[in-house]
């Protein structure tokens, strides 16, 4: 292994596990000065992650080992995600491979821990959440399928370091279809980390949460877990948006001295989108992930029809 | 050696069917039928391993003839798997009484009678079996259910689809014979109306025994009101024989169908895929929801078997070898998983006296045993990591990913579309094992049968433990199992046999090392939250008491996507709101969503026929005279066409 390797490597481990709370951290801290307020700190979610820690967890009565078992599946899946995510295209071999296809499986093991959960509470706040996130889950899957489907027909596999690879530097974006699934991604990647205008992670008004809602009946360590996948989430898509969707270098070094950059940039941006668009109806999100959809479908066509042989 | 074991598994279950019938040696009977079918699955496994075949080869002739080979091994191998689990399983949900004791030794023939079809090799033998199978079933309802008018109505149904469907079979199977095609593919041209013609009555004949959408009417209502083993039977494997054959007639006989065939296969399976998982979440039913899941993986392997036919019309052997590899692991791991859950609802049924969603609830701590087993195979089913499903679902999604990939425009954009159905279908199938699982095995109970509930007898437990355990051990190593499937392709293929999938063109999926993180570092996380706990509280109702009223129902967990889909699936919903003196006294609500399928195409199709034949009764007056005078007619009109020369 090369020493890029070992710096991707690192950087993929330090940045996915430790850094990943100052990602929604840095959002909220802008957001609310794009807002006119002080706001937290950026670190405000470290501080919170240090007191949950601290404090003991409350089980539910009557719940079995679907509750209790929620939070550390949670958080061994997106541990697991963020291993198959390379920082860069050279990574490590964790073991885990690093296929695009079964990060989406992963996801979806997250979803169902606290989907399952939330019927072993059987607590209505809880299921309304599950229920609505497992809707918008339908269309997410299909957007984030097409989306990466581009990256990956241009690179040939599903490997993430080769789709990284590929993506790199100018003549991949010389067919405009890496450009649309770009699109597509951009608002699947913010269904998927609950952001406006599909979900506001600001609120809990219990009839307009989705990704909350869930998260109500937890405390304490267990709620800890949570919040930092929640944390890690972010860093999964914001990683795949700068390294696959946006252009990058191509020599490793550089691209891992850009990445900072980027995702605090694409920090910055998720605090302008949430001051600047109100949460759409949750009847209408499905419909914009739809367009996000064919948008990727597009893509594909453009694709093909470039490399027709 | 192998065929000794084969032979002796089946002289079992024939032996086994015989000792069933008598009340003395029920039980005996039931234990001798599972090891017989323990004895066909590792033959066919053995088959399957080795590369070997067994008996004769196929022919076009019409006498008696029958072999194994790779092929027939792996659907053997299901088949007696499933059987075994589900025999056991019999022992003690099959009551010792004359229906009982009579749907036992028809288990027994249900068995070999699919063997037959899987072991087949001439048409007359096929054709035989095939309409056995679907005949057997059929006397197991009726006996099962005393023949009751739903059971008598259903029964109609099923043998009127699958009767008119099954014309394709014979259509295909007759014009490969005749043209001496069978299990040989250098006799019929590429891209000729014989070939067409056959791929076509082949698809609708065979795709309506699997169940494939538009085709399927039938099985939502048969398999649901079948004694649970049988419907385990029915869903696990009989709906595979249709896979099977259409693996034997579009892979193996038909040599390189055109692209538009395949866009065809891929469009049928993308429809069955989504509409199976769309229609399953508005079930209130538990076995009629797990029959239309039913439909959506077959749909998936329709799929995998459309992405084949492309990729090897494009000259892309390789991964053409990968798809049908995934369709048949597909095939297997389905045949395990849905037993899986039929045994389990059947045990549900036992103890609980009824299966409708919402009032079920709470049995996994009553039963945690069976609602363990249940919970693995509803993560299973959803194609969740470490588990057999996400292993085929991946490799399927693999495939379809790389029809693109071999280019062409129109195939290209076909496959990204099937790709995105498939993407849909595993989302919504999570979503409805979600609600599954959450209705049947967690919260409070739901009624008062679901708290008096006892854990399942220990054949039935160890039935679905050991089915659980196969979807755990086949999510770990299916590579052990791709590669020898991908070399059943017709045409030359390397796959690596390693444990886990590592193909070319992918991120590979070591699914030993994904199964070893999970379960690892959840136990690790679960170590690290420690025992620091409160005291338990109750949920948080805003305060109230989480009553009965405040449970959550099917309907209410899949209301945002009934409203998202609106325009697509018509929901029907009533509301009557009853007031006296300004004052509302009660309000009640009603919703269905109707099976479109159902209302729109085969309604008018049977009431147009039941039209037309009471147009014919009209011939019937019933008069001796109006007859003669037909027969008078037929006669003059035949020789008046016999004069003229018409017949030669």
């Amino acid at each position: 292994m090369s020493a890029a390797t070992w710096a991707s490597g690192a950087v993929q481990i330090v940045g996915g596990l430790l850094l990943a709370p100052l990602l929604p951290g840095l959002v909220q801290h802008w957001k609310a000065r794009l807002q006119g307020r002080r706001g937290p700190s950026p670190f405000q979610p470290y501080r919170e992650l240090r007191r949950l820690w601290r404090k003991s967890a409350v089980d539910v009565e009557g719940t079995t080992a679907v509750y209790r078992l929620a939070p550390p599946v949670v958080a061994a899946t997106l541990v697991s995600a963020v291993l198959l995510v390379p920082a860069s295209r050279l990574a490590p071999n964790w073991g885990l491979g690093h296929d695009m296809l079964a990060l989406a499986g992963m996801l979806a093991l997250a979803r169902f821990a606290v989907a399952a959960a939330s019927w072993d509470v059987a607590n209505g706040f809880a299921l309304m959440g599950a229920s609505r996130d497992l809707t918008i889950s339908v269309f997410v899957e299909v957007g984030l399928v097409l989306a990466v489907t581009v990256p990956a027909l241009i690179a040939g596999t599903t490997d993430m370091p080769a789709m990284v690879a590929a993506t790199s530097g100018a003549q991949a974006w010389s067919n405009p279809g890496l450009a649309l699934a770009a699109a597509a991604f951009a608002v699947v990647a913010i269904a998927e980390i609950g952001r406006q205008p599909v979900d506001n992670p600001d609120t809990h008004l219990e009839l307009t949460m989705i990704h909350e809602g869930p998260l109500l009946e937890y405390a304490g360590r267990d709620l800890a877990l949570l919040q930092w996948a929640g944390a890690a989430r972010h860093w999964l898509v914001l990683v795949l948006a700068a390294q696959v969707f946006l252009p990058h270098p191509s020599n490793p070094w550089l691209e891992l001295a850009t990445l900072p950059l980027v995702l605090t940039a694409l920090c910055a941006g998720l605090a302008a989108t949430e001051s600047a668009v109100a949460k759409v109806r949750i009847l209408v999100a499905p419909r914009l992930i739809g367009v996000g959809a064919v948008v990727a479908l597009l893509g594909i066509v453009t694709w093909l029809i470039g490399n027709a042989p | 050696m192998i065929g000794a074991l084969l032979l002796g598994g089946l002289a079992a279950l024939a032996l086994g069917g015989l000792l069933a019938a008598p009340r003395s040696t029920f039980r005996t009977g039931l234990t001798v039928q599972a090891c017989g079918a323990a004895a066909v699955s590792v033959a066919g496994f053995l088959v399957l391993a080795t590369g070997s075949t067994l008996g004769k080869g196929f022919t076009s002739e019409f006498a008696p003839r029958f072999g194994v080979d790779g092929l027939s091994g792996l659907f053997l191998g299901a088949l007696g798997l499933v059987a075994a689990a589900a025999l056991v399983f019999s022992r003690d949900y099959l009551e010792a009484d004359g229906r009982g004791r009579t749907v036992a030794a028809l288990t027994a023939l249900l068995v070999l009678v699919l063997a037959g079809v899987f072991c087949a090799r001439d048409p007359l033998t096929f054709l035989t079996g095939w309409e056995l199978m679907t005949l057997v079933p059929a006397i197991v309802i009726l006996v099962a259910r005393n023949a009751d008018r739903v059971a008598r109505n259903t029964v109609f149904v099923y043998l009127a689809v699958t009767h008119l469907g099954g014309v394709g079979t014979w259509i295909a199977i007759l014009l490969l014979a005749r043209a001496g095609a069978i299990g040989d593919p250098t006799v019929i041209s590429s891209g000729s109306g014989l070939q067409i013609a056959i791929a076509l009555t082949a698809l609708v004949g065979m795709g309506t025994k699997a169940g494939v959408m538009p085709f399927h009417v039938w099985l939502p209502r048969a398999h649901p009101i079948a004694p649970a083993p049988v419907s385990a039977l029915m869903s696990g494997v009989m709906i595979k024989a249709g896979i099977y054959a259409l693996v034997r007639v579009l892979v193996d006989w038909l040599g390189v169908l055109p692209v538009w065939f395949g866009v065809l296969v891929l469009a049928l399976g993308a429809l069955s895929a989504v509409g199976g998982v769309v229609y399953a979440l508005f079930q209130h039913e538990l076995k009629r929801l797990l029959a239309f899941h039913s439909v959506e993986n077959i749909g998936i392997i329709v799929l995998g078997i459309g992405a084949c036919l492309l990729l090897h019309t494009r000259g892309a052997d390789m991964w053409a070898s990968f798809a049908l590899a995934a369709a048949l692991l597909h095939t297997l791991n389905h045949a395990v998983f849905k037993a899986l859950l039929f045994l389990g609802a059947g045990a549900f049924e036992r103890t609980v006296g009824s299966l409708e969603l919402d009032r079920l609830g709470g049995l996994l701590r009553r039963m945690p045993w069976t609602g363990g087993a249940f919970l693995v195979g509803a993560m299973a089913i959803a194609g969740l990591p470490p588990l057999n499903g996400f292993a085929s679902e991946w490799l399927t999604l693999q495939a379809l990913l790389h029809v693109p990939a071999f280019g062409g425009v129109g195939a290209g954009t076909a496959g990204a579309i099937a790709l995105a159905a498939l993407a849909a279908t595993a989302a919504l199938a999570v979503f409805c094992f979600v609600k599954v699982g959450g209705l049947v095995l967690l919260g409070p109970p739901r009624a008062r049968a679901d708290a008096s509930a006892r854990e399942a007898p220990w054949p039935m437990r160890s039935a679905v433990v050991f089915l659980a355990l196969a979807c755990a051990v086949l999510g770990l190593v299916p590579g052990l199992l791709f590669g020898v499937l991908a070399g059943l392709a017709p045409w030359s293929s390397d796959a690596p046999t390693t444990a886990g999938l590592h193909l070319p063109g992918t991120g590979s999926l070591p699914t030993i090392g994904i199964a070893i993180a999970l379960v690892g570092l959840t136990g690790s996380f679960f170590f690290l939250r420690g025992g620091r706990r409160a005291a338990p509280a109750p949920s948080w109702a805003c305060g109230q008491d989480l009553g009965r009223e405040l449970n959550w129902t099917s309907a209410g967990f899949t209301k945002p996507l009934r409203l998202v889909l609106e325009p697509l699936l018509r929901p029907e919903r009533e509301t009557t709101v009853t007031v006296e003196g300004g004052v509302v006294q009660s309000v009640s609500y009603s919703g269905r969503v109707p099976h479109l399928i159902d209302e729109r195409i085969y309604r008018p199709i049977a009431r147009i026929s039941l039209g037309g034949a009471r147009q014919a009764r009209r011939l019937q007056s019933g008069s001796i005279g109006t007859y003669a005078a037909y027969l008078i007619a037929l006669v003059v009109v035949l020789l008046a066409v016999v004069r003229l020369g018409v017949l030669g």
